[in-house]
């Protein structure tokens, strides 16, 4: 049983709505400007992160 | 793209903006899609049911404090989520409506209020709007005094739209409520297109029963919906079980009859749950967006031959047109017909005007940005401009 991978799947998924919310509040262009661009940086960090926790605990 | 065996992703509102009357303040809200995510199995929300056995009692998640939450934001005494609007409306009907009876409605009642009537037996009469499509306290009061006079009775209830569907227009509830309860004829507010989008206090109104669509207007997924009520109808509405079962003996505790039990379960009311603190705070910002709603219908205006149905200056965000002297006029040349106006705006990356319409049409512009507000107003006015018509 692995806590820590679960509580990274749903990081991972958290995080990504929030990507898709940035898609919604852009659409249709989805020009970012540097604050959104700022925050789709730090989210998709956040995402690695929790993807390198799943790869951690669940492949190596 | 794919998310199941023959069920394509949906991905509308990622890929344009949706003017759509009906979908607009349904979205969810960010929070309200994790919770889908983390409560999408059946019977998620009952993992710490216990005693009483009744889902608006369970308190991880906190869905009897949502319950008490829900009743105090809109200044009622109690609530309930319910599978839609609509059976909020069936639950009051179920319970005031005996066959035969008659029921005032309006005429510009949804549909699901009739259905309601009808399957409590009821007879609904409508109360006429007025040349400017409003119901008024006039109207109503000559409506009672018709309808006892014709069934000798006082009808047990009358529904009101506090914004219609039709018009988006904004009724003076409060002066209906008051003529209605000079009759002692109790009132069911239909709040579906004000309930978690503008400020509603159901003590103000005067309403026996406010009825709130969540997936209409709280950002929650489908069927959601609230009723509440006060503290007079409360145990008559929410009346619990008195069955037994002849053979076993069996009672059912404090089920609620017009709850079929248990109310709303699993990611529907997690998701009103999680939308709830952002949309008690949206409705504190009615005034924008309905001076975004102003700014996409003067752009209409501003096309030669378009009329707004609706009340002008707009206090709502869903919006009635008349295009039948501007874009209906391009259509009857156009190659694509009547489509080429859904697909114009397409091209532009805007959805929800239905494809083929160019005569009298809805939208709603509830929860766009400022960005998206102008460039639907620009898209109209451009479309407008290839085609031929003039902008005043």
């Amino acid at each position: 049983m692995s806590k820590r991978a679960v509580d990274a799947v749903f990081q991972a998924l958290f995080l990504l709505s929030d990507v898709r919310f940035l898609l919604r509040e852009t659409t249709p262009g989805h020009d970012l400007d540097e604050a959104q661009k700022a925050r789709a940086a730090t989210t998709l960090d956040k995402v690695k992160r929790q993807v390198a926790i799943l790869e951690e605990e669940l492949i190596r | 793209m794919k998310c199941a065996v023959d069920i394509e992703s949906r991905d509308v509102e990622e890929m344009y903006v949706n003017i759509d009357p009906i979908q607009a303040g349904g979205r969810l809200t960010v929070d309200a899609m994790k919770a889908a995510i983390a409560y999408g199995d059946g019977y998620s929300v009952c993992d710490n049911c216990r005693n009483p056995p009744r889902l608006d009692y369970i308190k991880n998640p906190p869905i009897a404090q949502f319950h008490a939450d829900l009743a105090a934001w809109l200044n009622m005494d109690t609530a309930r989520v319910v599978p839609g609007a609509r059976r909020g409306f069936q639950a009051v009907a179920s319970t005031y409506v005996e066959k035969g009876d008659p029921v005032i409605v309006t005429a510009l009642a949804h549909y699901t209020e009739f259905m309601a009537i009808e399957g409590a037996g009821g007879i609904p009469l409508e109360i006429p709007k007025d040349g400017k499509n409003h119901i008024t306290p006039d109207a109503a009061a000559e409506k009672i005094e018709a309808v006892i006079r014709e069934f000798s009775k006082t009808p047990p209830l009358l529904f009101v739209d506090h914004v219609d569907y039709q018009f988006g227009n904004v009724h003076d509830v409060a002066a209906i409520t008051k003529v209605a309860h000079q009759y002692d004829i109790p009132v069911l507010v239909n709040g579906a297109y004000t309930v978690g989008i503008m400020p509603v206090d159901g003590k103000a109104l005067g309403a026996d029963f406010v009825v709130g669509s969540g997936h209409k207007s709280m950002a929650a997924p489908a069927p959601s919906g609230v009723l509440a009520t006060t503290n007079e109808h409360a145990e008559r509405v929410f009346r619990t079980t008195q069955a037994k079962g002849d053979v076993t003996g069996r009672t059912f505790g404090i089920k609620e009859v017009e709850m079929m039990g248990c109310t709303l379960m699993g990611v529907t009311v997690v998701g009103m749950m999680a939308s709830f603190p952002r949309v008690r705070e949206r409705v504190q910002h009615w005034d924008t967006e309905v001076a975004h709603s102003q700014a996409v219908v003067d752009a209409l205006l501003s096309i030669e031959g378009t009329k707004v149905l609706s009340d002008y200056p707009r206090q709502h965000t869903l919006t009635r047109i008349d295009t039948r002297e501007s874009f209906d006029k391009v259509a009857q040349q156009h190659k694509k017909r009547g489509f080429f106006l859904a697909s114009d705006m397409k091209k532009r990356g805007i959805t929800g005007v239905i494809p083929g319409s160019t005569r009298v049409w809805k939208f709603n512009t509830f929860g766009l940005t400022e960005k998206q507000i102008r460039h639907v107003g620009e898209s109209f006015i451009e479309i407008a401009r290839e085609n031929g018509l003039n902008i005043v």
